[in-house]
C-alpha cells in the first residue's frame, strides 16, 4: 500500500483529542517475580484483584468510558475470574509480562515469556489480545518482531514522543506496529504515591494540567495507573480522583476515549495521519 | 463500591487507631545499648515526651487504641507499657525485637519470647501481632495461630478485615493502609499539613465505602506523631472523626472478635499459591526503592 507519511503525527480535525485510560493490574506477581512473598507490607498487589480492579471497573462504567487493563500472565493464572470480569465489563485486556519482569530479560527468554502470557490471556478470555506494555518499560531489539508474530497491533511502552506513531522494525512492508507511548513520570500514579507522598487532590491538579497542555497541542493523552494499594490508585480516595479527572476531560469539546486496541485500529485505518519511525 | 462489611449497628465506618511503640528497639537496629544517645534517642523521646502527650489526648477524647510493642521495648520500658494498659488501651505484639524475620526454625521461639516479655510487662492478655516493618515469613501466620493469637495486622490488601486459615487454625487479618501510616511521609520529611491533607482525603473516601480506617501512628520523635505540633494536628483530626456519628473507634482485639462472630468465610493462607514459584525465583528486592 502506498501512502504519504507525515513527518509528524497530526490527528485530523474530526478527532480533537484521543484519551486512553490504562490500568496496569500488577497484582501479587509484582512481588513474587522479585522473590518476595506477597505477605504483610508486600501484600499490596493482592489489593488489585480484591478491591482495586472491581472498583476501577465500577468507576469506569459510571463514567461511561472504556479502558485497557495490562495484565501480567501470572496474575491472570491466579485471578482468572477478575480478568474475565474486565473483559465482560467491556474493557480491554492486554499483556504485561509474565511475572512483571522489571529487569533485562535475556534474549533467549524473551519470546517464550511473551508467548506464555499471550497463551494464558487467550485461554482465560477465549479470544486473542491485541497489545502489550512492557513491565517497567524495558524492551529489546527483538521485542517488536515477537509482538508482531503474536498478531498484536500495538505496543505501549516507549517514552520518546507525545503522539502515537508507527514503528518500523524491519524492511518488509508489514514490519510495523503502532506505538502508543506513555509517560511514567508525570502521568503515572506510582511516582506521586511512592516517592513524593502527594495528596490525591494535588495529583488530580497535576493530571488536569497535563491534560490541558496536551489537549491544546499533541491532542493525545494516556494515563497509566495501578489498581493496587500502597503506591497504586485502587483505594477509594485515589479512584475518586480518576473519576474527577475523567469528568474534567469530558468537559472538553471533541474528546474521544478509546481503549488502546481501539485507538491502534484507528491509527491503522488512518495511516496518512501517522508518523513512521524506525526502531 | 461499598464494602458491605457488617460493622456494629449505627457505624458506617470503623477507625482502628494503632500505635507502633518502636522505641529503643528501633534505634538498636543501628547501634548498641551503650550508644543510645544523640541521634539514637528519638525512640526515647517517644517514651519520655511523646507517650504522656498521646495518652492525655486519647483520654481527653475517650478514644481506645492498640499499641504494638516488641519484647525488647517491653523489657526496657515496663512501666510505660503498664501505664498504657492501665489507661484502657490494648497491648499487642510486635515480636521480640524489631529485627528481620528469623529463619523458620527459630521463628516460633522468637514469637513466644516476645509474647512472654510483653505479657510480663503489660499484665494483660495479648491477642494480636503486627510484624516489624510489615515483613512476614512464609510460616509466620501459621505460627501466630499456633501460639493462640487471634489476629494479625500487617497486610495492605483490603479495605476491611477478613479471615485467613492456616495449618494451625484461623486468624483474623486487620489490614493497614500505606497512606494512613505516618512513618512513610514523615520519614520522607513531609510537612504536617501535607500529611493531614492526605489523611483527610483518604479517610473521607474510606468512610464513604464503609471501609476500615487503619490510622497508624509511631510514638517516636523523628518519624512519629508525638511532637507538639503533630499532636495538636492529630487532635484536630481525631476530634473531627469523633464528632462524626457514623464513625466508631475500636481496638483491634474488638474488631477481631467482631470478624470472628460475623460468619465470614475463611480464605486460604495466601502463601500457598505462591510458594512453588517463590522457591525457584531469584530475590531481587523491592523495585525502585528510591527515585532515579
Amino acid at each position: 500500500m502506498d501512502h504519504s507519511t507525515p513527518d509528524q503525527t497530526r490527528l485530523p480535525p474530526s478527532l480533537r483529542c484521543a484519551v486512553l485510560m490504562t490500568m496496569d493490574m500488577d497484582g501479587p506477581c509484582h512481588e513474587v517475580g522479585r522473590g518476595i512473598a506477597p505477605l504483610g507490607i508486600n501484600s499490596w498487589g493482592r489489593y488489585s484483584p480484591r478491591r482495586g480492579v472491581p472498583r476501577h471497573l465500577e468507576m469506569l462504567a459510571r463514567s461511561g468510558v472504556p479502558a485497557t487493563f495490562f495484565v501480567p500472565g501470572y496474575d491472570a493464572l491466579h485471578y482468572p475470574e477478575v480478568v474475565r470480569a474486565i473483559d465482560q465489563a467491556g474493557c480491554e485486556v492486554a499483556a504485561h509480562g509474565y511475572l512483571h519482569e522489571a529487569w533485562d530479560v535475556p534474549a533467549s527468554e524473551e519470546e517464550p515469556l511473551l508467548r506464555r502470557t499471550d497463551d494464558i490471556l487467550r485461554q482465560t478470555l477465549g479470544k486473542p489480545v491485541h497489545g502489550w506494555r512492557s513491565p517497567s518499560g524495558r524492551k529489546s531489539d527483538l521485542t517488536m518482531r515477537v509482538l508482531k508474530s503474536l498478531g498484536y497491533l500495538y505496543d505501549s511502552s516507549d517514552k520518546d514522543y507525545d503522539r502515537p506513531y508507527r514503528i518500523r522494525f524491519g524492511a518488509a512492508q508489514d514490519d510495523t506496529l503502532i506505538e502508543l507511548p506513555n509517560n511514567t513520570y508525570s502521568l503515572d500514579d506510582f511516582p506521586f504515591f511512592k516517592f513524593s507522598h502527594t495528596p490525591p487532590s494535588e495529583v488530580l491538579s497535576q493530571w488536569k494540567a497535563e491534560f490541558d497542555g496536551l489537549y491544546d497541542n499533541e491532542r493525545y493523552f494516556v494515563l497509566t495507573v495501578h489498581p493496587r494499594s500502597g503506591w497504586g490508585s485502587g483505594t477509594p480516595a485515589r479512584t475518586r480522583i480518576l473519576e474527577e479527572l475523567i469528568r474534567h476531560i469530558q468537559s472538553h469539546e471533541g474528546v474521544q476515549f478509546f481503549n488502546a486496541a481501539g485507538f491502534a485500529r484507528w491509527c491503522l485505518d488512518n495511516p496518512n495521519h501517522l508518523e513512521e519511525a524506525r526502531s | 463500591m461499598k464494602t458491605g462489611f457488617p460493622w456494629p449497628k449505627g457505624a458506617e465506618s470503623v477507625i482502628a487507631l494503632s500505635v507502633n511503640f518502636d522505641a529503643d528497639a528501633y534505634d538498636l537496629l543501628s547501634t548498641t545499648p551503650e550508644r543510645l544517645f544523640g541521634r539514637f534517642s528519638y525512640g526515647r523521646y517517644g517514651v519520655r515526651t511523646g507517650l504522656p502527650r498521646l495518652l492525655d489526648l486519647l483520654q481527653e477524647l475517650a478514644i481506645p487504641a492498640t499499641f504494638f510493642v516488641c519484647g525488647l521495648d517491653a523489657q526496657r520500658h515496663q512501666s510505660a507499657v503498664r501505664e498504657i494498659a492501665q489507661a484502657g488501651h490494648e497491648i499487642a505484639s510486635r515480636g521480640s525485637s524489631l529485627g528481620p524475620v528469623p529463619a523458620d526454625a527459630d521463628e516460633l521461639d522468637m514469637l513466644q519470647r516476645g509474647l512472654d516479655q510483653l505479657r510480663t510487662a503489660a499484665g494483660t492478655p495479648v491477642s494480636g501481632y503486627r510484624a516489624p516493618n510489615g515483613e512476614l515469613g512464609p510460616r509466620t501466620l501459621a505460627r501466630l495461630a499456633q501460639l493462640g493469637l487471634g489476629y494479625d495486622a500487617s497486610f495492605q490488601d483490603d479495605d476491611v478485615p477478613y479471615r485467613i486459615g492456616t495449618t494451625h487454625g484461623d486468624l483474623v487479618e486487620i489490614p493497614m493502609c500505606y497512606a494512613l501510616n505516618d512513618a512513610h511521609p514523615y520519614s520522607a520529611r513531609h510537612t504536617n499539613a501535607r500529611v493531614m491533607q492526605i489523611w483527610r482525603e483518604e479517610i473521607a473516601a474510606l468512610r464513604d465505602v464503609n471501609g476500615l480506617v487503619p490510622l497508624t501512628l509511631q510514638l517516636r520523635g523523628d518519624f512519629g506523631s508525638t511532637r507538639g505540633s503533630r499532636i495538636s494536628m492529630l487532635k484536630d483530626l481525631l476530634q473531627t472523626l469523633r464528632a462524626d456519628p457514623g464513625m466508631m473507634f475500636m481496638r483491634h482485639d474488638s474488631i477481631a472478635e467482631l470478624v470472628r462472630n460475623a460468619g465470614l468465610p475463611v480464605e486460604p493462607d495466601p502463601i500457598l499459591i505462591h510458594e512453588d514459584t517463590l522457591s525457584h525465583t531469584e530475590y531481587r528486592g523491592d523495585l525502585a526503592v528510591r527515585p532515579h
